[in-house]
């Protein structure tokens, strides 16, 4: 099937979705896989030999269970889901691949945004304050209670409130609101959301690899500006919460039931130091933190996805494979999202002071498409991203930051 | 040097690390199956593009040549099968916006330069094809390999000098010989134009002369076309024919007859008003004859008799400007020395008193920096910038924005030469002493030290004296008069462009796109009031009386929008075939386009002064976007006939304005069947 060396002792695993990267460190890996994609993925996967089941994922259908069997009798031992969307099929397939039905409903608890601060919440995990919103008189009215709450007056300046979809993928469908008029501007196909209260804090994500019940890796992301910029590993500053925020990510994975993967949860920790937990995804981060992490200590982090799904992974394979935080980093390495900041631009440059900075590794950013930017609304999707690494977290912080003030799109 | 210049603060690179980082993504990639190659093409295609930015990164390059096709570079593209590439197409993949298809294209070249060296052996190409090919790339890229850059380079931005870079590196393996009789062509044609900066016409006229000299050099029959052009800069008279040097030249003018010298003079000025050029050796003979022989000087400059009375009233001051100014170094002032005084813009009362103060004029740190770094030590700045003085009053239409997104500026500076000089003569006086302009806006006063950047991000130093100094302060006066625009409906150039170019631009204001949608908006009606100001037949034949400021969209060789771009409209009248043709001054550095769709701008052969450009009124209407005009004026829209409209109409739809027809009007149009 392809060149590589298997280990005989091992199964097969199945990719969910469809990463180039994701397959590249499956590829160069020691155990047997098989991309679930769909079916314009095949000619691609012909071409290059890539082991491949077409499967289209749309919602879960009495159909589900032909691509659980399919795999089982292939002898897949385990899911990975690589997207958001492919949680729940993960999930699914999971619970039959190990004969364990919890495992779909664990699976359904993490892909909706507000079932899972209940389940937090129950937990015992300090969360802010949320409710659903099914049309925009619901958002109005949560709006003015949260204010109220804040015993702000008529005429204040509102606090913000953050709108996200139930069941997206990071930033997508984010939305900050401050005003009743700001309502009117949500679109009506973006209903049923998830309403929370602003949080004034420091917020960071963390990702954490998980066998057998117990954290095999924890790294801690920074984010320098929420959706333009992270790095790993963090500053000093934010790693000396390290021991209460691995306390933390235990207090999720017992109170979620997790057994083995990988958890990416978002948290906020105020000037107080304390936790506030924003949300969990059972899949890898946007924002590129796979290739951070690999630049900083050598190992992929999709490998280590592998072995943290694979019930077949041995005590001491894993111990093996990670590396010790922080101590073993090579170095800083960082990313920023570009968002143009002119109304018109007509085409890339790179500024000479990044692309000459010492830390500069490689940019993503493509020319650009359409000569009139269209204006965000809020979280929108940055262009690209422009990749730093580098020995000292401060230089890494305040150059990540600085970027902010420049323009790639002239 | 201004403090905007922003490329001093960057940080230096380490060429070895960034060679390092090369060869790591080379490696990435030659470690990767199939399908993920392509995964790591932008990182390499994007560290091979900062490495092909440094000097001796096109040898890094080619040294990886093999490397780089073995990992797989070329696979799925047509670079994959060197034999089947078409040396024409590489003019715009190296003129390409995008950074890969530049970078793709300088691996291409340097693996076939690989090739043909005998480096790389190639399983699909013989070093003899390879040859063939790049001496053909070589020939179709003559701009690009001596730095003439246009509308499309600067476009381009940066990746221009990769390209530059590239078909340079590739020349110097190739050899010149085998480009130089379209090389020789070209010159001919630019200085066709008399342009005031002559620096890349000496340089390509030097590589000839050396290409010449060199003995293993097979030029065949090459090159003969160039015994002018090379006479012109190392022997233009008998008495310096072999090109004896400066001082030997001296000693023999010292022993000369007047007969002798007589004929030095007309020989010197015959050979610069053939090509527009002058030697040095001319310079060390008008010192020479100042003294003893100054009436041989009207000669010597090769002046009629316009120009000769002009000199006779003004005597003293010509002979201060030639010995504050003219030295072997900068010779080139002489001709405008000639034209200036061929003007008779001395005879205006403002010009002789304004060119004293230039004479004595003490430079501030900032104007001398920038005169230096652009022209070396010697001779003084003040020096150059009397040359530049002089040669811009005497060829206004010589002006040139260099490598610089600075066409207002290039454009007031030569309108005012030609219109203004004493005005002209202030703002040098101002920048280079003061280091600040102000102008004012609406009665509010613009000062250029207090203004921000301006619209070029740093304005480089290939450019002639005058705007090296003075264009800096112009670029920022001008982004800031558009920023106080900022808020009001419409172009701002309908306010900026009367208050930066002074009174004589119409405050009237004529635009063909709605800004806020790019659509063209009542074409008709602005062809119409075109025609009623400014073509004869339709104004009254009165002819154009100032120079007026007006924008074009200018489109590339294929009619695809490039940008836009600012000129000067000079006169409309019949041009010898009686044509009506619109003469215009492009400060663009070569302006002898082809913009597509028939449309080849003339620089010469249509009744052009020197420097102009033109086109028949109706080419010309149909790339403009912006012009101005008197309201006080201004008739009736002009009966223009519906076949002319027609044609004007149709040439804007077929080129630049192809995709900015509004939606209202294509419904009301029945479907095109191309």
């Amino acid at each position: 099937m392809t060149e590589q060396n298997y280990n005989p002792e091992k199964g097969y695993i199945a990719l969910l979705g469809w990463s180039l990267n994701a397959i590249e460190a499956a590829d160069k890996f020691d155990r047997k896989y098989v991309v679930v994609a769909p079916d314009w993925a095949e000619p691609y996967c012909t071409e290059h030999n890539i082991p491949y089941l077409p499967w289209n994922f749309e919602r879960l259908n009495d159909r589900s269970v032909e691509i659980a069997q399919t795999l089982q009798e292939m002898g897949v031992d385990v899911a990975i889901p690589l997207f958001e969307e492919t949680v729940e099929w993960a999930g699914a397939i999971n619970s039959v691949l190990m004969g364990n039905p919890r495992l779909f409903g664990q699976a359904m608890l993490l892909r909706d945004k507000a079932l899972m601060k209940r389940r937090a919440q129950l937990g015992g995990i300090r969360v802010g304050i949320f409710e659903e919103a099914h049309d925009r008189e619901d958002v109005v009215r949560f709006l003015k209670r949260v204010n109220q709450t804040l015993l702000k007056l008529d005429g204040d300046p509102n606090d913000p409130i953050h709108l996200k979809a139930f069941d997206k993928a990071g930033c997508l469908g984010h939305r900050v609101i401050r005003t009743p008029d700001e309502v009117d501007t949500i679109p009506d196909e973006e209903f049923p959301v998830l309403m929370e209260s602003h949080l004034d804090g420091w917020e960071f994500a963390v990702e954490a690899w998980i066998h057998n019940g117990k954290i095999r890796f924890l790294n801690i992301s920074e984010y320098v500006t929420l959706g333009y910029s992270v790095f790993v590993p963090a500053t000093p500053d934010l790693e000396k919460y390290r021991a209460e925020i691995t306390a933390q990510i235990e207090k999720l994975i017992k109170t979620f039931d997790i057994e083995f993967g990988f958890v990416h949860p978002e948290y906020f920790v105020t000037s107080d130091g304390t936790m506030y937990f924003g949300e969990v995804a059972y899949r890898p981060p946007g924002f590129k933190v796979f290739e951070l992490l690999e630049r900083s200590y050598g190992f992929n982090a999709y490998q280590g996805m592998i072995l943290a799904f694979d019930p077949k992974t041995t005590e001491e394979e894993i111990a093996a494979f990670f590396p010790k935080e922080v101590e073993d980093a090579k170095g800083y390495s960082g990313c920023f999202g570009v968002y143009p900041r002119r109304r018109v631009v007509s085409r890339l440059e790179i500024p000479d002071e990044t692309e000459n900075h010492e830390y500069f590794e490689s940019h993503e950013l493509t020319p650009p498409v359409e000569e009139t930017v269209t204006k965000r609304t809020a979280f929108g999707t940055h262009w690209g991203l422009i990749y730093f690494f580098g020995e000292d977290p401060y230089v890494m912080r305040d150059l990540l930051k600085h970027q902010e003030d420049l323009d790639f799109y002239v | 040097m201004s403090e905007h210049q922003s490329a001093s603060q960057a940080p230096a690179v380490n060429f070895d690390k960034l060679v390092q980082k090369l060869d790591e993504s080379i490696a990435a990639l030659e470690e990767s199956r199939s399908f993920a190659k392509a995964g790591k093409l932008p990182k390499l295609f994007d560290t091979a593009r900062r490495v092909l930015l440094q000097p001796g990164g096109c040898q890094a390059i080619e040294e990886r040549a093999r490397r780089l096709e073995e990992a797989g570079v070329y696979d799925g593209t047509d670079w994959a099968e060197p034999a089947i590439l078409i040396p024409s197409l590489t003019t715009y993949s190296l003129q390409s916006p995008n950074a890969d298809t530049v970078v793709i294209e300088a691996f291409s070249e340097l693996r076939l330069l690989a090739v043909a060296r005998g480096e790389y052996l190639h399983p699909g190409l013989s070093a003899e094809q390879a040859h063939n090919y790049l001496t053909q790339v070589l020939a179709i890229n003559l701009g690009l390999l001596f730095g003439m850059t246009g509308e499309a380079e600067r476009e381009q931005g940066k990746l221009a000098l990769i390209s530059q870079a590239l078909v340079q590196h590739v020349a110097s393996h190739i050899g010149y010989e085998h480009v130089i009789d379209s090389l020789i062509e070209e010159i001919w044609r630019i200085l066709e134009q008399r342009p005031i900066r002559v620096t890349d016409a000496r340089r390509m006229i030097t590589q000839i002369a050396i290409c010449r000299a060199d003995t293993d050099a097979d030029l065949g029959g090459a090159g003969r076309g160039a015994d002018r052009l090379i006479s012109s800069l190392y022997g233009p008279t008998r008495v310096c024919s072999e090109d004896p040097g400066t001082v030997v030249y001296e000693q023999r003018l010292e022993t000369m007859d007047s007969a002798g010298l007589q004929n030095e003079a007309t020989g010197f000025a015959r050979s610069m008003h053939d090509t527009g050029l002058v030697s040095p050796y001319h310079a060390s003979f008008v010192r020479f004859i100042l003294t003893d022989w100054d009436s041989l000087l009207s000669d010597a400059l090769g002046l009629s008799s316009t120009g000769r009375d002009c000199l006779m009233c003004y005597r003293e001051l010509v002979h201060a400007l030639i010995q504050e100014s003219v030295f072997p170094e900068t010779a080139q002032g002489l001709y405008g020395l000639a034209l200036l005084l061929e003007r008779g813009i001395l005879y205006q009362p403002p010009v002789a008193p304004a060119l004293w103060r230039q004479v004595r004029l003490s430079l501030c740190p900032e104007a001398r920096e920038r005169l230096q770094l652009a022209n070396g030590y010697e001779p003084k700045p003040s020096a150059w910038l009397m040359q530049g003085v002089m040669n811009m009053l005497g060829q206004p239409l010589g002006v040139g924005q260099g490598n610089n997104p600075t066409c207002q500026s290039a454009r007031a500076l030569s309108m005012w030469a030609y219109n203004d000089p004493d005005y002209l003569l202030q703002m040098v006086a101002w920048a280079a002493r003061d280091n600040e302009i102000v102008m004012h806006f609406e009665g509010q006063p613009v000062s250029s030290a207090r203004s921000a950047s301006g619209v070029a991000s740093e304005v480089t130093l290939d450019l002639d004296p005058v705007s090296l100094v003075v264009v800096p302060h112009l670029d920022r006066i001008y982004a800031e008069m558009g920023r106080l625009c900022i808020g009001r409906e419409g172009d701002p150039h309908r306010w900026v462009n009367p208050e930066f170019h002074g009174w004589s631009a119409g405050r009237g204001f004529a635009i063909n796109v709605d800004v806020a949608t790019g659509k063209l908006a009542d074409l008709e009606g602005f062809i119409r009031h075109f025609y009623a100001s400014y073509h004869p037949y339709y104004n009254g034949s009165q002819p154009l009386i100032h120079p007026q400021p007006a924008g074009v969209a200018v489109t590339d060789s294929a009619a695809r929008f490039i940008g836009w771009h600012a000129i000067t409209i000079l006169r409309v009248t019949l041009d010898p075939e009686s044509e009506m043709r619109v003469y215009f001054f492009n400060p663009n550095n070569d302006s002898g386009q082809n913009w597509g769709d028939g449309v080849q701008v003339s620089t010469s052969g249509c009744g052009e002064r020197f420097g102009e450009s033109s086109l028949p009124f109706e080419q010309f209407t149909s790339r403009l976007y912006i012009y101005h005009y008197d309201p006080l004026e201004r008739g009736e829209p002009a009966e223009v006939n519906d076949d002319e409209l027609r044609r004007v109409t149709e040439g804007v739809y077929r080129t630049w304005g192809e995709d900015r027809v509004p939606a209202d009007l294509l419904q009301a149009q029945p479907p095109r069947t191309d």
